[in-house]
């Protein structure tokens, strides 16, 4: 009898011919979350089993695998023989000791002698004789013990099956540059787009020195949580402060908004398409703020798609999400990545795309654009 | 590097520590150990408390619990002392007084009263001894601004409170004073804290100086070292530092304290006037020029300065939540938020040198007016 994690997976089971190229990222992805924990993984049909772990460690590991996107559900357990003594004694060390139960069964050997009503019923009596406060409810039990026949004449006996964080592996949906800030709404929307499989990329614009260093570690912080998530990322931070002292110099200040967004825009898709990202995401939301209303103002972004996965979200809905994958708290800092010195008083709400276009004239695009990437700075989490 | 910073920390004096430096290699023993290399380092704890209150006290009337910082100090005299009926302090004391004080009203343990301040940064006193009633029981007012450098008459100011009300215990937060004004403690303070690292000492020490009449309230509990008024192993090589750094500090005090005077004039009158208005007034601490840059940002300025080798302080973050923006003292003397949003603090230390003064006058006049011409 051995100590195992039972991973079963989400989505993946819709999968058709192709099924084993998603099967095999999910598993390259649980072995980079469980990268630094001693263990070992294998993924017999349909499961996969991290055993030869630390004891002391299991807590860690079932941390690291709720993170681990196509997981559909994580449970903790044992792997036996499918010796029914076997099965008991692991079923035993699972077994709570008083209160409701039942045992659910299923049996992947349609050789075993028993069916699955059979096996629940013999495992269900041996525990309550083993444990007399306990009292069965098929209906709606306490606690479920899972007895799981394999066809290798193995078992698994599993407890309280845990929700993975769903979705599909990272790396199996292409891959998204995403415009990070130090705010609540970015982080979730990479979330939303890794969870559906897209391995994620950061791009932050700071402006230093009307911004400071912990606005800029603030946003490092977020990326990392990030990343726990995406199994890893690069954050690209740019600055725009020479941008925004020329839009200051020379634009009408009820635009600056539109127009710096414009050059963050411009900015994006072009380092998007140099490191082979296929889309762009941002935390948009829309009516949230003045500029991220319905205007013809984004229409920069040329030949990638943005992808705005919140873009129907309430606020409330948004800090829900980054409460639940632990963003929340480092994004609330009150640290500006987006120095108010240049704000105007009442910035344009639905500005004229002409108006707009005349204002850039005043600039030159091409030369900003490029000095602004010329101080890149790339941070591997 | 010209580091203008010392009002927020000092650099160690390099000698002190050499001097210390056996505590952490030789003589490591616990003071509280029975045998007799632990009561050796006990008594020269002892001593050391006596030279430190000596400097500005009679060892015969106050005695010194050493903490670990400041802040500690601070916390010790307000829950120690400020025990019912009603708290006063000014409202521009240092968070370590102000946060504990939000404490005590949250508790429910006092009802807590700010007086007002002046202009430049000193407390009001008519309106803080307005506040004054048969219920005070406790009130502390900070010695030396840690931002705008004003100097407060503690000793004046602890009799005028004490005639008022006698029973009530007097603090002060001699943070920025301990080892930089020349002055005595009257009998009317009762508790004075200290923090060794604004005077040459290490991070991680502090001390509260306490009148011997006054009855034990601890802070910290637990295996009643420092007589029981603060458990916890002695900090006996911070403590030993602090010893040495402040000897020198008093042997030197008047001559710093005239040479810096000049170099802080110096300084002021070196910055551009179109720029920069004065903060800190004429008779405060020499150690603290505090300039606004009004209309520019305090913060912009210091990460520009801090590019250019200037490190300082600043009283206002970029941030647009006000609490976390403006500095409650600049607030408190009654600037408006143009002149909140500009202040820097420039602050000195007796390694401060002329040449480093002009060169930063410099360099503030240049990113001052590289700013102004970058946001105009």
């Amino acid at each position: 009898m051995q100590k195992v994690i039972i991973i079963k997976y989400a989505e993946l089971f819709l999968k058709g011919k192709n099924k084993g190229y998603f099967e095999q990222a999910f598993f390259v992805n649980i072995e980079r979350a469980l990268k630094g924990f001693k263990h070992t993984l294998r993924s017999p049909s349909g499961r996969y089993i991290v055993a030869d772990f630390e004891e002391a460690e299991e807590e860690g590991i079932l941390n690291a695998l709720k993170k681990v996107f196509g997981a559909h559900t994580i449970a903790a357990g044992y792997e036996t023989s499918s010796d029914l003594e076997d099965i008991f004694e692991a079923a035993k060390l699972l077994a709570p000791e008083s209160g409701t139960f039942k045992v659910v069964s299923h049996r992947g050997d349609k050789k075993y002698p028993l069916n699955s009503i059979e096996i629940s019923r013999e495992i269900g009596g041996k525990i309550l004789e083993a444990f007399p406060c306990l009292t069965v409810d098929v209906h709606s039990p306490q606690h479920v013990i899972r007895v799981d026949i394999r066809e290798n004449g193995a078992a698994l006996v599993s407890g309280k099956e845990e929700a993975g964080a769903g979705g599909m592996p990272v790396g199996t949906g292409g891959k998204g540059l995403l415009l990070i800030s130090g705010g609540i709404d970015s982080p979730v929307a990479g979330y939303m787009m890794a969870k559906r499989g897209m391995k994620v990329d950061c791009l932050h614009f700071h402006s230093y020195p009307y911004t400071n260093e912990q606005a800029k570690e603030k946003v490092v912080d977020l990326a990392k949580i990030l990343s726990g998530y995406t199994l890893g990322t690069k954050l690209n931070v740019v600055s725009v402060t020479h941008i925004q002292e020329k839009i200051h110099e020379n634009c009408a200040p009820e635009l600056m908004i539109t127009l710096l967004r414009r050059f963050m825009y411009r900015i994006a898709e072009r380092y998007a398409k140099k490191i082979g990202a296929q889309c762009l995401i941002t935390g948009e939301s829309l009516g949230q703020v003045a500029s991220q209303g319905m205007t013809s103002s984004n229409a920069v972004v040329k030949d990638l798609p943005v992808l705005r996965p919140l873009v129907g979200f309430d606020k409330n809905e948004i800090i829900e999400r980054s409460v639940k994958i632990g963003a929340y708290e480092t994004s609330i800092l009150p640290f500006e990545d987006c120095c108010t010195v240049f704000l105007p008083d009442f910035p344009a709400i639905r500005p004229k795309l002409s108006a707009i276009e005349k204002e850039e004239e005043k600039l030159n695009v091409e030369e900003l654009i490029e000095e602004a990437l010329s101080t890149l700075e790339v941070i591997s989490l | 590097m010209i580091y203008l910073d010392n009002a927020a920390t000092t650099k160690p004096d390099e000698e002190s520590a050499e001097r210390a430096i056996v505590y952490l290699k030789e003589k490591y023993f616990n003071p509280s150990g029975m045998y007799k290399e632990g009561f050796a380092l006990s008594r020269e704890l002892k001593s050391a408390r006596e030279k430190l209150v000596s400097h500005i006290a009679d060892p015969a009337a106050y005695d010194l619990t050493f903490t670990s910082c400041g802040t500690e100090a601070d916390n010790t005299a307000v829950f120690g002392y400020a025990r019912r009926g009603n708290a006063i302090a000014t409202a521009g004391e240092h968070a370590a007084v102000l946060s504990p004080f939000s404490e005590l009203k949250n508790r429910g343990i006092a009802e807590t009263r700010l007086a007002p301040l002046e202009k430049d940064g000193r407390a009001n006193i008519e309106k803080l001894l307005d506040l004054v009633d048969e219920k005070t029981t406790f009130v502390s007012v900070m010695h030396v601004n840690n931002e705008t450098g004003a100097i407060n008459d503690i000793n004046a100011l602890a009799k005028r409170v004490k005639a008022k009300n006698p029973r009530v215990i007097f603090h002060s937060d001699g943070v920025q004073a301990y080892g930089k004004i020349p002055f005595r403690l009257c009998k009317e303070v009762d508790l004075y804290s200290l923090s060794a690292h604004k005077i040459g000492g290490l991070k991680g020490t502090g001390a509260l100086i306490r009148k011997k009449t006054l009855p034990i309230r601890p802070y910290l509990f637990g295996g009643g070292q420092e007589s029981g008024w603060r458990s916890g192993t002695e900090n006996v090589f911070g403590i030993k530092t602090l010893e040495y750094a402040a000897e020198k500090k008093f042997a030197s005090l008047e001559a710093d304290y005239a040479r810096l005077n000049e170099y802080r004039e110096t300084l002021f009158s070196a910055l551009d006037k179109d720029i920069f208005v004065r903060i800190s007034p004429k008779s405060g601490t020499p150690y603290i020029l505090t300039v606004s840059a009004r209309g520019l940002r305090g913060e912009i300025l210091l990460h520009m300065a801090d590019d250019k080798g200037l490190v300082l302080g600043t009283g206002s973050a970029c941030s647009s939540n006000e609490k976390a923006r403006y500095s409650h003292v600049a607030l408190a003397c009654g600037y408006d938020k143009e002149t909140a949003d500009g202040i820097l603090r420039l602050s000195f230390s007796p390694t401060t040198k002329k040449e480093e003064i002009e060169e930063a006058a410099k360099i503030l006049n240049a990113c001052a007016r590289e700013l102004a011409s970058r946001t105009k």
